[in-house]
């Protein structure tokens, strides 16, 4: 800062975009320096070629709006952050984007149990929102296991699932409305909190958008009812098959549980040393069961699991007895990715999904591939829907680890896919799936999705270089990732 | 350069983020540079050679290290022994630590220039003379109680500032525990300081003198150190981590925090009327997150209070933080709001506070606190 800015008070950082941002803002919410940059950078995935630009703090839509018509003028792309807890590298900006951060977004601005609907701020978190409505005796039920971090813009911008979207459906089911701000700066109301919105679902176009149709302000959120009553099993395999055999059979008896997770062996061990839950650290895999419902309904659906389990082998079926030790079972759960790095320092996650018929051969396949690349491959999954998280535990720091894990990777991708899977069944495609798009989708598939996009951002500004692959993309992904860095790039 | 960080222990952070809503600095600004995940992915920034800006610097300088990122963790990543060994690596540069936090620490191993100044200070802080910002106390002591031994049972640790500032609290805590039936030794001038401020600035060299000098003093005989300040009982329980040695990690079992050494005695206190008071139990973070023993203060307080209610703010720290509400007090105060909040929510008569830094912190937002042993004493009739 000149010795003339300083007497007059002016905050000149040399940098127009920054300037022009400031001014819409305030100078302390506008961050340009190097150690912020570094960190936007970064999400929670293992993606590592992100370059930020100039990071912004909006507390209102007009504010969004404002940064919105400064991109324009500057003709600079953005990218909208929530908590960086993304594992598809969904938040990483490419091509020096302005971040825009919606943490100081974070008001529930209405709650409207008579209508069951609340209006939240994007920037609000997931298990926050459950917690102030939990004592009115709702909450949201779609539960990603970094629901204690994630927010509610990323949860849209992903259409995120959770161990009880088994039974309440994922994101998009549970979003009436979504207030955006479109990459020219206008502000529009997608869907509505009617029951029966006229027109076409641009509300469901925007849910699962990875931030590449512009940025949601303001989101109608649905409130579920909380359940009546709870139970919660623990039981245990001597083999994954049986696990993945079980949830097989308790939904082909017309269960609906809540939530039907299970965990390999490898990761059981790791997630108990951490929370001390109880899990059993012997079996090859464990399936954490949830029924929710009334009193009467829910013991006699958990005795009709225990007893499918048992018919699959199981070597102990555990109940829990109290809410504290339900809590640390899911605890255990939640917290899996997390307690990775007590074996490892790095880890690639997939997030497939297959029929369900087809998980316990799928399984197999991912631990054989592994083997075969001399990975150690994890698996937590959320059985009930067929989502596998297969996990590729590294060390990146030793030489070719990190091309024997994305060998492997693509192989279990396509032995998903093979069964008649799909790429992503919660995380989003980002920039880590884009490059298998095209074994999913034809050609006209992407030119199509391609064309929804251009309908909400014409001159790909919204998060380029995201989703789909380049050739179908508006924006030169290479050229995004060869913006050049310095020390603190 | 080279922060002397160890590689396995920054490498055990996955970058999951689940520590992001525990951490207070990142609660209220909503920013990455505040929060653990950060501070993490910046120390492993420099240690690969990128320079030490002012925004750098100033993302260290804005962690309460409170710790509460530590239990958040999966992967149990020792954040604050991170921060504490970036904090003296860069203060051996120069580079955080200014002489004048250098000076202010110093008379914290001298008890009897820390009584004196302090009652000057109380005098000035009565007449006003002293600026709010700092937030002193204007009832600060200008006298005390003597100190008085009752038997050798149990040792209570005095320190150095809640010494001078609130001896009160020792006395009753004191009181509790002959109640109990155990004779005490107040520990007096022979201990000290803990050295716990010193470490929390990086000036790691001050802590282990102060510890060694402790460990001399106190090693006459085998009998508990009882600690009437968390933050004091933290840092004396790490001892063993930071001096390296088998002394020490003897040393360090023999510590306990009051309430967690109460809890296995509370039988053997007299039956009395509880206190007619709804109580919030405001726990200090480096009780909760740290010694992790902040349950004993609810099994000790309940028999002696007509009421106990919890906060739901799930343990976010007060912005107490030792010195950090003198250092960074904005940030200090957004944070405080926020405990404030959840205070008012629980519509306590008082709340209770076994740290001296976060009674003093929320008595200065408006908030009435009072340490549990104080409230035990009361409902005692031993005071």
């Amino acid at each position: 800062m000149g010795l003339l800015d300083r007497l007059t008070g002016r905050t000149s950082s040399g940098d127009p975009l920054a300037d022009d941002l400031r001014a819409v803002l305030s100078a302390d919410r506008v961050r340009m320096d190097g150690a912020e940059r570094a960190l936007m950078a970064k999400d929670a995935s293992v993606f590592g070629g992100g370059v930020a630009g100039p990071t912004c703090f909006p507390t209102s839509t007009a504010e969004v709006q404002a940064i919105m018509r400064v991109a324009a003028e500057h003709d600079s792309p953005i990218v909208p952050r929530g908590a960086g807890t993304g594992l598809a590298g969904g938040a990483i900006p490419l091509g020096a984007p302005i971040v825009i951060s919606l943490q100081k977004m974070n008001r529930i601005l209405d709650v409207d149990e008579a209508n069951r609907v609340a209006w939240v701020e994007p920037g609000v978190i997931n298990l926050d929102l459950s917690n102030q409505l939990r004592p009115r005796g709702f909450h949201f039920a779609p539960d990603p296991s970094s629901q204690s971090v994630c927010t509610l813009g990323g949860n849209v911008a992903n259409n995120s699932g959770g161990p009880h979207c088994l039974a309440y459906g994922v994101t998009d089911a549970h979003i009436l409305a979504v207030e955006v701000v479109l990459p020219d700066g206008e502000v529009v109301m997608l869907g509505g909190i009617d029951a029966e919105p006229s027109g076409l679902d641009l509300r469901g176009a925007f849910v699962g958008g990875e931030g590449t149709l512009g940025i949601a302000t303001r989101i109608a959120v649905r409130l579920t009812k909380n359940p009546p009553a709870v139970r919660t099993l623990l039981l245990s395999f001597a083999s994954v098959r049986d696990a993945a055999q079980t949830v097989s059979d308790v939904i082909a008896a017309g269960i609906v549980p809540a939530a039907l997770e299970v965990m390999d062996q490898r990761i059981t061990v790791a997630v108990e040393n951490f929370v001390g839950a109880g899990y059993p650290t012997d079996a090859a895999a464990v399936l954490l069961a949830e029924i929710e419902g009334l009193d009467a309904g829910v013991d006699i659906d958990a005795g009709r699991i225990d007893e499918i389990g048992r018919a699959n082998g199981a070597t102990e079926v555990r109940r829990a007895q109290s809410d504290e030790e339900r809590e640390l079972l899911w605890k255990g759960r939640k917290t899996a990715f997390g307690a990775i790095a007590q074996m490892a320092p790095d880890y690639y996650l997939h997030d497939t999904v297959v029929p369900r018929s087809a998980l316990a051969d799928v399984l197999e396949q991912v631990y054989e591939i592994a083997d075969r690349h001399d990975v150690v491959v994890m698996n937590v999954f959320h059985a009930g829907d067929g989502n596998l998280h297969p996990l590729l535990l590294f060390d990146a720091r030793e030489q070719g680890t990190l091309d024997r894990v994305h060998a492997a990777g693509a192989e279990i991708l396509r032995a998903s896919l093979d069964a008649g899977g799909v790429l992503s069944g919660e995380h989003g495609v980002g920039v880590e799936k884009q490059r298998f798009m095209g074994e999913l989708f034809t050609d006209a598939d992407m030119g199509h999705q391609n064309r929804l996009r251009r309908g909400f951002d014409p001159v790909c500004r919204s998060n380029p270089g995201k989703v789909l692959p380049e050739g179908h993309s508006c924006a030169d992904i290479q050229q995004l990732r060869a913006v050049p860095t310095g020390v603190w790039g | 350069m080279d922060l002397k960080l160890d590689p396995d222990d920054l490498n055990s952070c996955v970058q999951c983020g689940l520590c992001l809503p525990h951490c207070p600095t990142f609660r209220v600004t909503g920013d990455e540079t505040r929060s653990p995940r950060g501070r993490i992915q910046l120390m492993r920034e420099v240690q690969e050679g990128a320079p030490v800006t002012l925004e750098v610097q100033e993302a260290f300088d804005t962690c309460v290290q409170c710790r509460a990122c530590e239990p958040a963790c999966p992967s149990s990543v020792p954040y604050g022994h991170l921060m504490e060994q970036t904090r003296e690596s860069l203060a051996a540069e120069g580079k955080t630590a200014p002489w004048r936090q250098r000076l202010a620490f110093r008379p914290l191993a001298m008890p009897r220039m820390l009584r004196l100044g302090s009652s000057f200070l109380a005098v000035a802080a009565r007449a006003r003379l002293v600026p709010r910002r700092f937030g002193v106390p204007r009832d600060l002591p200008i006298r005390r109680a003597r100190h008085t031994t009752s038997g050798d049972d149990v040792y209570l640790f005095t320190g150095c500032v809640m010494d001078a500032w609130q001896r009160d609290v020792h006395i009753a805590g004191q009181r509790v525990i002959e109640a109990a039936g155990f004779g005490v030794t107040p520990t007096g001038d022979v201990a000290p300081c803990c050295g716990a401020l010193q470490a929390h600035a990086g000036l790691t060299d001050h802590t282990r003198a102060l510890a060694e000098q402790m460990m001399a003093a106190l090693s006459v005989d085998q009998r508990p150190i009882l600690v009437d300040s968390a933050g004091c009982g933290a840092a004396m329980k790490d001892y063993g981590h930071l001096l390296g040695t088998p002394e020490a990690e003897v040393f360090a079992a023999r510590v306990f925090d009051i309430q967690e050494w109460l809890a296995d005695h509370v039988d053997a206190l007299p039956n009395v009327t509880p206190l007619d008071l709804r109580v919030a139990v405001q726990d200090p973070c480096h009780l909760r997150h740290v010694q992790r023993v902040h349950l004993a203060t609810r099994t000790v307080l309940a028999p002696f209070v007509r009421e106990l209610v919890e906060l739901d703010d799930d343990g976010l720290c007060c912005g107490a933080g030792g010195a950090f509400s003198v250092l960074q007090p904005e940030l200090a105060g957004d944070i405080r709001d926020r405990k404030v909040a959840a205070i008012d929510r629980a519509t306590p008569d008082v709340v209770a506070s076994a740290n001296p830094g976060c009674s003093m912190h929320l008595a200065a937002g408006g908030v009435p606190t009072e340490h549990p042993m104080t409230l035990v004493a009361r409902a005692l009739g031993v005071l």
